[in-house]
C-alpha cells in the first residue's frame, strides 16, 4: 500500500531548547565526574583502586534491584515497595534449603517464589488497577510476616562456604564476581528495555497508556510485568546477599527500596513514567555511591548521610518538574 | 431604567483564538422571566459564546450588559457572582457528597466558621422545594440517576441565586419522561423571573419552552425570532444554508464488495441496533450531533470498548470485537476522534509511534529488528508526507497536523482493509487537511472500505459516497451521495419526514 502525498502543509517543528534537550544527558556524567574530583580532593584513599572496587561490589545487589524499578518507573508503575519482602524471600529460601537440595536449585526456588510474589503486586496492580504503592506495600508487609512466621525471628545461617567462595571471589583475581553479575543483568535489562517490543510498550504504557491501549497494545500486562521483574530481581538480589553472608534474617531487605528509588530518581527517570534509562538508573546509584563513600571517608555520620540522600530526591524531583515544564508539557 | 432593562445585552461579540475566528459580531438579549434558545450545528460558536458569557474567555470585541449595567466579566467566580449559573453537560457534582451538600457547595452556611448542617439542609431543601424537585437531600449524589443529578445541578446553580441560569444540552442524557421533569424545573424558575438561556440540539424541546430563539452558523448570528410559530423545518434551514467556501475534492473509484458488516450492535443507553456497512473503495460518513453515539459506535467496531451486543464482520469473517489487537487482527484501524488521549504516544519519537501497533512487522522473537523498525516508519512517514520526515524525533515536537500523520501511519502500517476515521482533520491547519483528504481519497482508490465521522456536515457531504445519520444512538437514516445538508440536519435532530 503506498501513497504519495505532495505535502502542501507548511507546519514547522516546534524548536526544543538546549537546557531540556541536553541538560538532562549531560547532568549526571558531569555531577559523577565532579564527585571524583571533589572526593579525590578531600581524601588521599578515595581515587584508589580498591576503594573504588570497593564502592562497585556495595552497589551490585541494590543495582540489580535499581534495573526493576526501572522498568516500574519508566511505566508509570510508580514504585515497587515490596522490595525488602522479596529480597528476604530470596535470602531466607536460600540459605534453608540449600544443604536440602544444593545452593543453586535453593536459589531457583527463592527466586521463583520472590516472582509469584510478584505475579500478584502484577495482577492488582495491571489488571485490578490499584494504587501501586499501597499494594506493594500492603504485599510486601504480608510476605514479609510469612517469612518472619516461618523462620520464627531467628536467623537462618548457610551451610554451603564454597559458594559464598564464589561470590565473593575475583574473576582472574580482578573482577569480583558480584560486580560481574550486575552488569550482565543490567546490560540484559538496558537491551530490553531499550530493544525488545516490550520495553518500548514500557515506555508507551508510561507515556500514555490510553493511545497505548488503543494501539493494539497489552497494557496491563506490560504493567504487571514490570512488577514480576522487580520482584525476581530482588528475589534474585536476595539470593546473592544470603550466599554471600550465610545468614539471613527477614530484616535482610529492609532499606533496599528506598536505595533503589533513590537511584532512580537521581537517575533523572521520571516518576511520571513514559522516560529514562537503565543507564541513567545506575548513573543515579553510582552517584549516590559516590557521594556516601565520600561522606564515609570524611566521618560524616550516618544521620547526615540520611539527609543529604533525601534532600537529592527532593531536588531530582523539583528539577524532573521543571525540566518537564520547560518542555512545554502541562 | 433597570426594571425594563433586559437580563443579559451582549453586543457585538468576537472572538478569535490563534488562526480561528469563532465569532464574529454576535449579539444576544434575553429578557427577564424569557426562556431563549440557542440552537446551530457543532462549532456554530454556542460554546464559545456561553464561556464568554461564563468568564471563562474575554471576548476580543463586543459589550456585555446586565440588567442595563456595562460589566466586565472577569472570571467564572466573577460571572457568579454577578448572578449567572452555568449548568454544563458535563456534571460537575461531588459523587461522595450528599445532595444538600453539592447544592450549597459553593457558600455552605457556617456558624462561628464551621459548616452549620442544619442550615445546610434546610436551605437544600428549600431550594428543592422551590423548583419542585423530587430529589431527597439526603441522598448521596453518586447513587442518584443521571436524571436526578441533573435536577440537583440545575438546583446548584439555583441555589446561588442568579438573574441568568444557561443550561447546555441538559437532555442530552435523559429520556423523554425524566425531560418532562426538567421542564417543569424550568417553568419554575421562569416564573421566579429568571432568565434562562437553554442549549439543545432537540428541536422539539425548544418549540416547546422557548419564548424566543437564536440560530447560530460559523460563529455568526443568522437570526434571533420570536419562538411563536417556528417549525424545526425553519430552524435547521437557518442553520445550515451557507454557501460552500471549502472545497474538498472527490476522487470516484469503483466500489467493490461489502468488508465491513455491523448488525445489530447495541450499548444499552448508548446506541442501539446500529446496522451499517461499508464496501471495498466505498467512503462511509457517519453523522450526527456531538453525543448521538458516533464515537462509541465507532470504538465498539474497532474493540476499544465492549458492545453489549450485535456482531461486527470483515470480509464476512467474524469478528470478535473485545479488544484493539482482535480488531487489527481482524484488518480494522480506527484514527480516534482525541488524538492526545488516544492517538499520540508523546514521549515517543515518530519511529516508534509508527510502528507501535504492528510488532510482528519489526520484531523477531520479541527483540526489535532496528533496519527493518526505521525502514518501515520512514517508508510510512514520507508517503504521508510527515515534514520533516525525521523518524528519530519525538513526537509532540510536531504541530497537531504532522501528528494527525504520524497518527494515520501508524495505522497505515497495519495494512488495514477497513479504516475508521473519527473526526480526522479536527484541529489541523488547512494545508494539512488538504492532505489528509487526498490520503482517504488515495486509500479508498486501493480499496480500502472507510468509515468517516465528522462535525464538519460540508466535509461528510463532499467526501462520502453513503452517509449514516445516528440520531440518539439509532441509525436516523441512509442517505446517498448528493443529499443536502438539510436531509443531514433533519435527520440528526430526529425530525425525518415520514
Amino acid at each position: 500500500m503506498t501513497i504519495n502525498i505532495e505535502t502542501v502543509s507548511t507546519d514547522r517543528v516546534v524548536k526544543q531548547g538546549f537546557l531540556s534537550r541536553y541538560g538532562t544527558t549531560l547532568a549526571m556524567p558531569l555531577g559523577i565526574l565532579m564527585l571524583l574530583v571533589v572526593g579525590a580532593f578531600l581524601s588521599d584513599r578515595f581515587l584508589t583502586i580498591g576503594n573504588l572496587t570497593n564502592v562497585l561490589i556495595n552497589m551490585s545487589i541494590v543495582g540489580i534491584i535499581v534495573v526493576g524499578m526501572t522498568f516500574v518507573f519508566v511505566s508509570r508503575g510508580m514504585a515497587d515497595l515490596s522490595v525488602p519482602a522479596t529480597v528476604a524471600v530470596g535470602g531466607i529460601l536460600v540459605l534453608m534449603l540449600d544443604d536440602v537440595i544444593g545452593t543453586w536449585p535453593a536459589a531457583l526456588v527463592g527466586v521463583l517464589i520472590a516472582a509469584i510474589a510478584g505475579v500478584v503486586n502484577g495482577l492488582l496492580i495491571g489488571y485490578a488497577g490499584l494504587n501501586p504503592v499501597i499494594t506493594t506495600l500492603a504485599s510486601g508487609t504480608i510476605v514479609l510476616g510469612i517469612a518472619q512466621a516461618f523462620v520464627g525471628g531467628v536467623i537462618v545461617y548457610g551451610q554451603d562456604p564454597g559458594a559464598k567462595e564464589f561470590l565473593t571471589g575475583r574473576l582472574f583475581g580482578v573482577v569480583p564476581v558480584i560486580v560481574l553479575i550486575f552488569l550482565i543483568v543490567a546490560l540484559l535489562g538496558h537491551l530490553a528495555l531499550s530493544r525488545s517490543v516490550f520495553g518500548r510498550w514500557t515506555y508507551a504504557v508510561g507515556s500514555n497508556p490510553h493511545a497505548t491501549e488503543a494501539s493494539a497494545v497489552p497494557v496491563r500486562l506490560v504493567k504487571a510485568g514490570a512488577f514480576v521483574m522487580t520482584a525476581t530481581l530482588a528475589g534474585f538480589s536476595g539470593v546473592l546477599l544470603g550466599i554471600s553472608l550465610q545468614a539471613a534474617r527477614p530484616a535482610i531487605g529492609a532499606g533496599y527500596e528506598f536505595d533503589a528509588i533513590t537511584a532512580v530518581v537521581v537517575g533523572g527517570v521520571s516518576l511520571l513514567g513514559g522516560s529514562g534509562s537503565i543507564p541513567r538508573a545506575i548513573g543515579g546509584l553510582l552517584f549516590v555511591q559516590l557521594l556516601t563513600n565520600i561522606l564515609v571517608l570524611q566521618g560524616v555520620p550516618s544521620e547526615p548521610q540520611g539527609m543529604v540522600k533525601g534532600a537529592l530526591i527532593a531536588g531530582a524531583v523539583a528539577l524532573d518538574v521543571y525540566l518537564r515544564r520547560r518542555g512545554g508539557r502541562e | 431604567m433597570t426594571e425594563t432593562a433586559p437580563a443579559l445585552s451582549m453586543r457585538g461579540i468576537s472572538k478569535s483564538f490563534p488562526g480561528i475566528r469563532a465569532l464574529t459580531d454576535v449579539d444576544l438579549e434575553v429578557g427577564v422571566g424569557e426562556v431563549h434558545a440557542i440552537v446551530g450545528e457543532n462549532g456554530a460558536g454556542k460554546s464559545t459564546l456561553m464561556k464568554i458569557l461564563a468568564g471563562v474567555y474575554q471576548p476580543t470585541e463586543g459589550t456585555i450588559e446586565l440588567q442595563g449595567e456595562a460589566v466586565r466579566i472577569s472570571g467564572p467566580i466573577d460571572a457568579r457572582k454577578r448572578g449567572i449559573g452555568m449548568v454544563y453537560q458535563e456534571l460537575n457534582l461531588v459523587p461522595d457528597l450528599s445532595v444538600a451538600e453539592n447544592i450549597t457547595l459553593g457558600a455552605p452556611p457556617s456558624k462561628f466558621g464551621l459548616v452549620d448542617r442544619k442550615a445546610l439542609r434546610a436551605r437544600a431543601q428549600e431550594v428543592l422545594t422551590e423548583l419542585g424537585a423530587r430529589v431527597q437531600p439526603d441522598d448521596l449524589v453518586g447513587s442518584l440517576p443521571v436524571s436526578q443529578q441533573q435536577l440537583v445541578e440545575i438546583a446548584k446553580a439555583y441555589a446561588s441565586n442568579p438573574r441568568i441560569i444557561v443550561l447546555d444540552e441538559p437532555t442530552s442524557s435523559l429520556s423523554e419522561n425524566e425531560a418532562q421533569a426538567l421542564f417543569r424545573v424550568i417553568e419554575r424558575m421562569k416564573a421566579a423571573g429568571i432568565a434562562i438561556i437553554y442549549i439543545s440540539h432537540r428541536l422539539r424541546e425548544v418549540i416547546e419552552l422557548a419564548d424566543r430563539v437564536t440560530v447560530l452558523r460559523d460563529g455568526r448570528l443568522v437570526e434571533s425570532r420570536s419562538a411563536e410559530g417556528i417549525t424545526a423545518g425553519d430552524m435547521i434551514r437557518l442553520m445550515v444554508g451557507r454557501e460552500l467556501t471549502d472545497v474538498f475534492p472527490k476522487r470516484e473509484v469503483p466500489i467493490g464488495d461489502v468488508v465491513l458488516k455491523v448488525e445489530g450492535l447495541t450499548r444499552p443507553g448508548t446506541f442501539e441496533d446500529v446496522d451499517l456497512e461499508v464496501r471495498a473503495g466505498e467512503i462511509v460518513g457517519l453523522a450526527g450531533f456531538v453525543g448521538a453515539g458516533r464515537t462509541e459506535v465507532a470504538r465498539a467496531i474497532f474493540g476499544l470498548d465492549r458492545a453489549a451486543s450485535g456482531t461486527v464482520t470483515v470480509d464476512g469473517a467474524p469478528v470478535e470485537a473485545t479488544s484493539p489487537r482482535k480488531g487489527v487482527d481482524a484488518g480494522i484501524a480506527y484514527v480516534p476522534e482525541d488524538r492526545k488521549r488516544d492517538g499520540l504516544v508523546p514521549q515517543l519519537t515518530v519511529k516508534d509511534n509508527v510502528t507501535l501497533a504492528v510488532p510482528g512487522d519489526i520484531a523477531r522473537l520479541g527483540w526489535i529488528r532496528r533496519g527493518v523498525e526505521r525502514k518501515l516508519a520512514s517508508e510510512k512517514a514520507t508517503e504521508l508526507g510527515v515534514s520533516p520526515p525525521v523518524i528519530d524525533r519525538r513526537v509532540d515536537t510536531y504541530s497537531g497536523g504532522n501528528q494527525q500523520k504520524v497518527v494515520f501511519a501508524k495505522w497505515l502500517a497495519t495494512q488495514p482493509r477497513v479504516l475508521i476515521l473519527d473526526e480526522p482533520t479536527r484541529g489541523v491547519d488547512v494545508g494539512a487537511k488538504s492532505d489528509i483528504h487526498r490520503i482517504i481519497g488515495e486509500l479508498a482508490a486501493q480499496g480500502t472500505a472507510i468509515l468517516m465521522i465528522s462535525s464538519e456536515l460540508p466535509e461528510v457531504l463532499a467526501v462520502s459516497d453513503r452517509i449514516y445519520v445516528l440520531h440518539e444512538g439509532r441509525v436516523s437514516a441512509e442517505l446517498p451521495r448528493g443529499a443536502s445538508e438539510q436531509d443531514v440536519m433533519q435527520a440528526a435532530t430526529g425530525e425525518v419526514a415520514a
